[in-house]
């Protein structure tokens, strides 16, 4: 093989890497369009949650967990400092002194549309249902990657058991299964949670804003962060000041992996070629200086 | 460990005439006989080694019973990753690398001085490859479901975890082809020593081709740690950063057991080997130094392009340089002066700080930089018993390096019947 | 042997190293302790810096003793360190002048007029340690800005009008004439100094021009307050101080002050006159005190020949005019610059119906209904709105403003109303005769029921709207405080019977199997008191509201023999087949979707 063809099948390659990449759909590869699917979602409006803690005690008695004590004398000290979920603590609120006064924030699971815990999955133990909620199976290996490429850091993991698993919240999806509300939406006297199609319930918390001028921060968070998630949150006060993170930007996590994942077919199919190619190249010339090369060692050899 | 002679063989006797043992009727027999120690087992190295590899069992066992939890590990539901998995999957990994360089300069390029080098290259990244698996089990909290990535329980192809899984799988089958010569040898089995050279080229090929997949997808682990990781130690070119600085891991390890072997298996090393060896480690230093000035460059350019430099100034920004300096830009610089003045010394020093540089860069983006901004009291350190267990594995590799060391024909020369098959 | 001590070296070098860097790594989320700041109580030292000359500094700034330099500098007066301009007048900069340009210049200007001075008088450090103190480099001093309000100039034209004789406004105001390019005194076009001395701002075309010339000359806010109110105060002083003696002293302050006022308590030494005439004290002006609107509200305005009541009409406008009663409104204003944002000028003559590049193309309607804007009517009120007092109910009333759809009539006929006269203040209305205690048995199985004091609840609000002038304009029967709770309008039943409506007319107790999305009783009570509570900052009884505190029990105790919790799902009240079975109207997906998943 002389020069000229090796450079041609290098330039093939390359070429093929190029165009392969642009011709590969730009979709994520876990995610979901969410364009033609109607996913379900709760609207957290944050202006009138008062921290009663019942839908922590609803959702401990649905999943069967401890329940909590949620008596004013156990929740002086429970909001005395943010919580995270546990794995025994599907939902956690959390009280924040803000320029408007207390309030008081439900957290858990996103459930975004495009989950990164879903895309990292190696067996798909964390599935994103058609109607949008994320939950777990139990052929997980235990991996852990779900924690590392959750933006919210909600899949949780039991240390101290032989047999650990996953926990986080299913968005009540038996629940779902059974046409009954999720129990935190069921419980809360306030109706500060409202579930309903995304939708739907996008376009309540869109006329919340626009029927309250001055009440609200203009901005439902969920709707565009990590390409948009099915719990949605208003608040009145800018989202950073109740424990939201503001760097999240509005890709998909999985678009994040996305781009190795689509060079790998590349990698694995023009690697062996480039190498066969670059062996074959050199072969001819090799086999020709051989003798001399085989010299220089006995020369080098001395040291 | 260094000087000491692990075992003491007095002369490693080469036979000329195959013995023709066959895998299935007469192995075991041979198996047998060829496990005995050679030499006095009752050394510093190996009581030491045993009893932390004796204590870390009794801590696996009890990992088994009672999770992943205290007392075992550190882990937390912020740093969910710890010590096994960075020491291993990201470490290990990258110093496997020098499995792939040296049959790609050998076997690809065909630069034939190279070829003593190739048998310790492969056995290290078999044997780490295989022990990666081992530690994967360890860390993982659900191990015994580990085989549904492989039977297909819900195959997860869009998972960068799944393909660095395969990859592992794969690459233990792949080192194990390259590496069968060597055991053809062992057992002095002609016809498994032809099909073994048959397949050399193939199998090289596959091999460096499942390396720079598992290189760059250790990197991918953690793209979507977007905004847990530092900004100086994240970046969406990690699956780059991670492949460049694996050669230079790689080799710079080759150039260690180089070190060590000519003082611990010298009795092993033939002259092939001898004589090669200085011009070796010249062009591996070579190959180091333009490395990491390749990846020192563009560890500053990816900064630069994400505008990190805006954190240097911080006390992760000190460590960063500390990384990026110390242990990347100096032992370049050392690697090159050793190449040019010709000093073992230098290259030799040069190759364990950018070892301890690889230790660090995995670390950091592992849990060193993992949700850095944390308050001290929720910080993530390795407990005593992930570093007890983690050492227990590297030492469990080595008997197992050594013991191959000593029976196969890795670093000495192959028997004189077996050289026909390898005209290539 | 060499090598080894080599090897040595560098792996002890990086082993601390990385020590060190470990240390750094794991310290990085907690922060550091927080840098030194001292209060305005500086007692006349000054951080001198000036980054705006250096950029970074090479050593710690140098914190100044100025009074110290006064007392040592006594005989020689200011002018010793500070320019003097054309006028006779010292200019409160330092140094004297810097010859050039850069940093080095500057440098050199400052050590030679300190060192320069220290050498000449012999006193004073002259090495750059004992000016230049690390120990005293994370020392901050800030003084908090001065602020001249109503009360203070009520203060300065009295004494003027003493010393000048009656409306002589030039001894400090002036406005520059851009075409005859000098400083104009002319009564009626005084003006506040932040208008064309606060460079930070933009300002509209007109002020621009002049605003333009003050910062090409650096005569910035801060500037021109020391140059003119601290070179007034220093040449009065000295005429106060030989003016006073012991008797007039005692006999001016007869009845007026408390003597410990100025015979300090356990000292013999009595505070000197200046001490409150005529402060020339950083600490005197720089008090990081303000007054409020509502301190300064009986205090005299400025007066420039505002009328009392201006008839606000526009030509070709819409609505009919509106009489603003100019005096009522600037007892509650703060400064004239609250409502007049860039000139002493009428709001038309900067705005019109299309709006001018002059007023920002802002159109007059907009001008006065902007809901957000500090300087309109309705943006205005919207700020009162949002007090304590009035929140409960007005936060969950929309604002009012131009762009309100279909608003009251009667809304905009309070202010449009058409007459050249201020209307005068409307009738205090009395609580009317309602129903007192109600009693709410919604969660009767749980709880007691909850006792709600609607008769005094009604009572609080009509004492509130009757004390706060805003609200008896516009408040003007009792309906309009029913409406706060009664949120809609009677349905043709209870308007007959002249009542408001009821919570449960409207609210199900249970989900509506129609709409889901409605608010439910149980949350349209909870949300309306507890909001209301919160927003008012009222707990029940009237103490404060404290979140910590049992908030279920201050309206109804949980029943001992009871069902053991409202949440336990077993026992809830909302019936749960009902919602079941019109769950599928709004499910996202068919059941024969869901039995496939």
């Amino acid at each position: 093989m002389d020069r000229r063809t090796f450079l041609k099948i290098i330039g093939t390659g390359v070429a093929g890497a190029t165009t392969g990449s642009l011709l590969m759909p730009v979709q994520s590869l876990a995610g979901e369009s969410t364009k033609t699917k109607e996913f379900y979602g709760i609207l957290v409006d944050t202006t009138r949650c008062i921290g009663c803690r019942r839908c922590e005690q609803a959702c401990a008695e649905v999943n069967g967990l401890p329940v909590p004590d949620i008596s004013e004398a156990a929740n002086k000290q429970v909001f005395a400092s943010p919580r995270r979920t546990t794995v025994t603590e599907y939902t956690v609120t959390n009280r924040y002194e803000t320029e408007k006064g207390t309030i008081f924030v439900p957290q858990r699971c996103m459930h975004c549309n495009q989950p990164g815990c879903v895309a990292s999955c190696p067996v798909k133990a964390l599935e994103k249902k058609r109607a949008g909620h994320v939950i777990w199976h139990s052929n997980c290996i235990g991996c852990r990657l779900c924690m590392v490429s959750c933006p919210f850091d909600m899949p949780k993991f039991e240390y101290g058991r032989a047999v650990s698993n996953i926990q986080k919240c299913n968005l009540c999806w038996d629940r779902y299964k059974q046409g009954v509300l999720p129990a935190c939406v069921e419980v809360c006297p306030t109706q500060a949670l409202m579930a309903g199609t995304r939708r739907l319930v996008l376009e309540e918390g869109n006329r919340r804003i626009a029927a309250n001028p001055g009440q609200y921060v203009d901005h439902i968070f969920g709707e565009y962060e990590v390409g948009g998630a099915s719990h949605l949150y208003l608040s009145a006060v800018p989202f950073d000041q109740i424990g939201f993170r503001k760097d999240l930007g509005t890709i998909p996590y999985p678009e994040y992996s996305a781009g190795y994942l689509r060079a790998v077919p590349f990698i694995a199919t023009l690697t062996p070629l480039f190498l066969l190619a670059v062996n074959a190249a050199l072969k001819k010339g090799i086999e020709k200086s051989e003798p001399k090369t085989e010299e220089k060692h006995s020369g080098t050899g001395k040291h | 460990m260094a000087g000491e002679k692990l075992e003491t063989v007095a002369v490693v006797e080469q036979p000329d005439k195959p013995a023709e043992i066959q895998i299935g009727r007469d192995f075991w027999p041979f198996f047998r006989k060829e496990s005995k120690p050679k030499g006095n087992p009752a050394t510093a190295f190996n009581l030491l080694s045993g009893v932390v590899v004796a204590f870390s069992i009794l801590a696996i066992v009890y990992r088994l019973f009672a999770g992943l939890g205290s007392p075992v590990t550190n882990l937390s539901q912020l740093s969910p990753l710890g010590l096994w998995i960075g020491f291993y999957i990201m470490c290990g990994v990258a110093f496997a690398a020098g499995g792939a360089v040296v049959p790609f300069i050998v076997n690809v390029l065909g630069v034939k001085k190279y070829r003593p080098f190739l048998r310790v290259a492969v056995l290290n990244n078999l044997l780490t490859s295989f022990f990666c698996l081992v530690v994967i089990v360890l860390s993982f909290g659900r191990w015994w479901n580990i085989p549904n990535v492989f039977i297909g329980n819900g195959f997860g192809a869009n998972s960068v975890m799944f393909i660095v899984l395969w990859v592992f799988l794969l690459t233990i089958v792949t080192a194990a082809l390259q590496f069968r010569p060597a055991f053809a040898e062992w057992i002095g089995n002609t016809t498994s020593r032809k099909r073994a050279a048959t397949v050399a080229l193939g199998a090289t090929v596959f091999g460096i081709t499942l390396s720079v997949l598992q290189q760059t997808g250790v990197g991918a682990l953690l793209t979507m740690a977007k905004g847990k990781i530092h900004p100086l130690w994240y970046s969406e070119m990690l699956p780059v950063l991670f492949f460049v600085s694996s050669i230079y891991a790689g080799i710079s390890l080759l150039i260690m057991v180089d070190a060590i072997s000519e003082k611990v298996f010298s009795y092993q090393i033939d002259e092939e080997y001898r004589n090669s060896r200085f011009d070796v480690m010249m062009g591996f230093a070579k190959i180091c130094g333009g490395v990491m000035f390749g990846f020192f460059a563009l560890s500053l350019i990816v900064a630069q392009f994400e505008g990190d430099f805006a954190f240097v100034n911080s006390e992760m920004g000190y460590w960063w340089l500390l990384e990026i300096i110390g242990f990347v830009a100096i032992p370049g610089l050392m690697f090159a002066h050793g190449a040019q003045k010709k000093n073992m010394l230098t290259i030799q020093t040069a190759a364990v700080i950018a070892m301890v540089g690889i230790l660090m860069n995995r670390y950091n983006s592992v849990f060193l930089a993992y949700n850095w901004d944390l308050p001290f009291a929720e910080r993530y350190f390795p407990s005593a018993l992930e570093w007890i267990v983690t050492l227990a594995v590297v030492f469990v590799q080595i008997w197992a390096f050594r013991w191959i060391v000593n029976r196969m024909p890795v670093m000495r020369k192959s028997p004189q019947w077996a050289e026909k098959f390898d005209r290539d | 042997m060499r090598k080894k001590i080599l090897l040595l070296v560098i792996s002890v070098i990086y082993l601390i190293l990385i020590a060190i860097g470990l240390t750094l790594v794991f310290s990085a989320g907690t922060p550091g302790p927080a840098a030194q700041l001292t209060a305005a109580d500086a007692d006349g030292k000054i951080s001198i810096a000036h980054t705006e000359l250096f950029g970074k500094l090479q050593r710690p700034h140098v914190i100044f003793d100025h009074k110290l330099h006064e007392k040592a500098l006594e005989n020689e007066g200011c002018a010793a360190c500070h320019p003097v301009n054309d006028m006779n007048k010292i200019i409160f900069t330092f140094p004297k002048r810097i010859d050039g340009q850069g940093y080095k210049a500057a440098m050199n200007a400052f050590h030679d007029a300190c060192i320069g001075c220290h050498k000449k008088m012999k006193a004073g450090p002259l090495t750059c340690n004992n000016c230049h103190k690390k120990e005293l480099a994370d020392v901050k001093i800030s003084y908090p800005a001065a602020e001249f309000d109503a009360a203070d100039h009520n203060t300065h034209v009295r004494v003027m009008r003493d010393r000048f004789g009656r409306g002589d406004c030039g001894q400090c105001h002036h406005t520059y004439d851009t075409k005859e390019q000098k400083l104009v005194r002319k009564a009626g076009t005084e003006d506040p100094c932040a208008y064309c001395h606060d460079l930070n701002k933009k300002r509209g075309p007109e002020l621009a021009a002049v605003t333009s010339v003050a910062a090409g000359k650096g005569l910035s806010t801060r500037k021109v307050s020391h140059q003119q109110c601290l070179g007034c105060h220093l040449e009065l002083r000295d005429e106060y101080q030989k003016m006073s003696n012991k008797d007039t002293a005692h006999n001016l302050h007869k009845d007026k002050v408390r003597c410990g006022a100025c015979h300090l308590p356990n000292t013999k030494s009595v505070v000197s006159c200046t001490s409150c005439h005529i402060p020339t004290d950083c600490s005197k002006c720089h008090t990081g005190e303000y007054r409020t609107a509502d301190d300064l509200r009986n205090v005299p305005r400025p007066y420039r020949g505002q009328k009392d009541v201006a008839y606000i009409t526009i030509e070709n406008a819409r609505m009919h005019g509106v009489a603003f009663n100019h005096r009522a409104h600037q007892s509650y204003a703060k400064s004239c610059s609250s409502c007049h944002h860039e000139r002493l000028k009428a709001c038309k003559d900067c705005h019109s119906l299309t709006g001018k590049p002059e007023g920002n193309n802002v159109s007059i309607a907009k001008a006065y209904h902007s809901a957000f804007s500090p300087y309109s009517c309705s943006g205005c009120h919207n700020q009162m709105k949002a007090q304590k007092e009035c929140a409960g109910c007005h936060y969950n009333i929309a604002d009012v403003d131009v762009e309100t759809m279909n608003p009251k009539k009667e809304t905009c006929a309070r202010c449009h109303s058409g007459r050249r006269d201020a209307e005068g203040m409307p009738q205090a209305f009395a609580v009317p005769g309602v129903v007192g205690n109600i009693s709410i048995n919604v969660l009767e199985k749980e709880y007691d029921s909850a006792v709600f004091p609607h008769a005094d609840i009604l009572r609080a609000l009509t004492r509130i709207s009757n004390e706060s002038r805003l609200a008896t304009y516009f408040h003007r029967d009792v309906q309009t405080l029913c409406a706060g709770c009664h949120h809609y309008s009677a349905g043709a039943a209870e308007a007959q019977r002249g009542l408001p409506p009821n919570c449960r007319n409207c609210h199900m107790i249970d989900y509506d199997e129609k709409n889901l999305n409605d608010v439910r009783l149980l949350s349209a009570y909870h949300n309306q008191c507890l909001g209301c509570h919160d927003r008012m900052g009222i707990a029940k009884g009237g103490g404060a509201t404290d979140k910590e505190g049992d908030r279920c029990a201050a309206c109804h105790q949980r029943k001992a023999g009871g069902p053991a919790d409202i949440t336990s799902l077993k026992n809830a009240t909302v019936v749960k087949q009902n919602t079941a079975r019109n769950l599928n109207a709004w499910r996202p997906y068919s059941k024969s979707v869901l039995e496939n998943e």
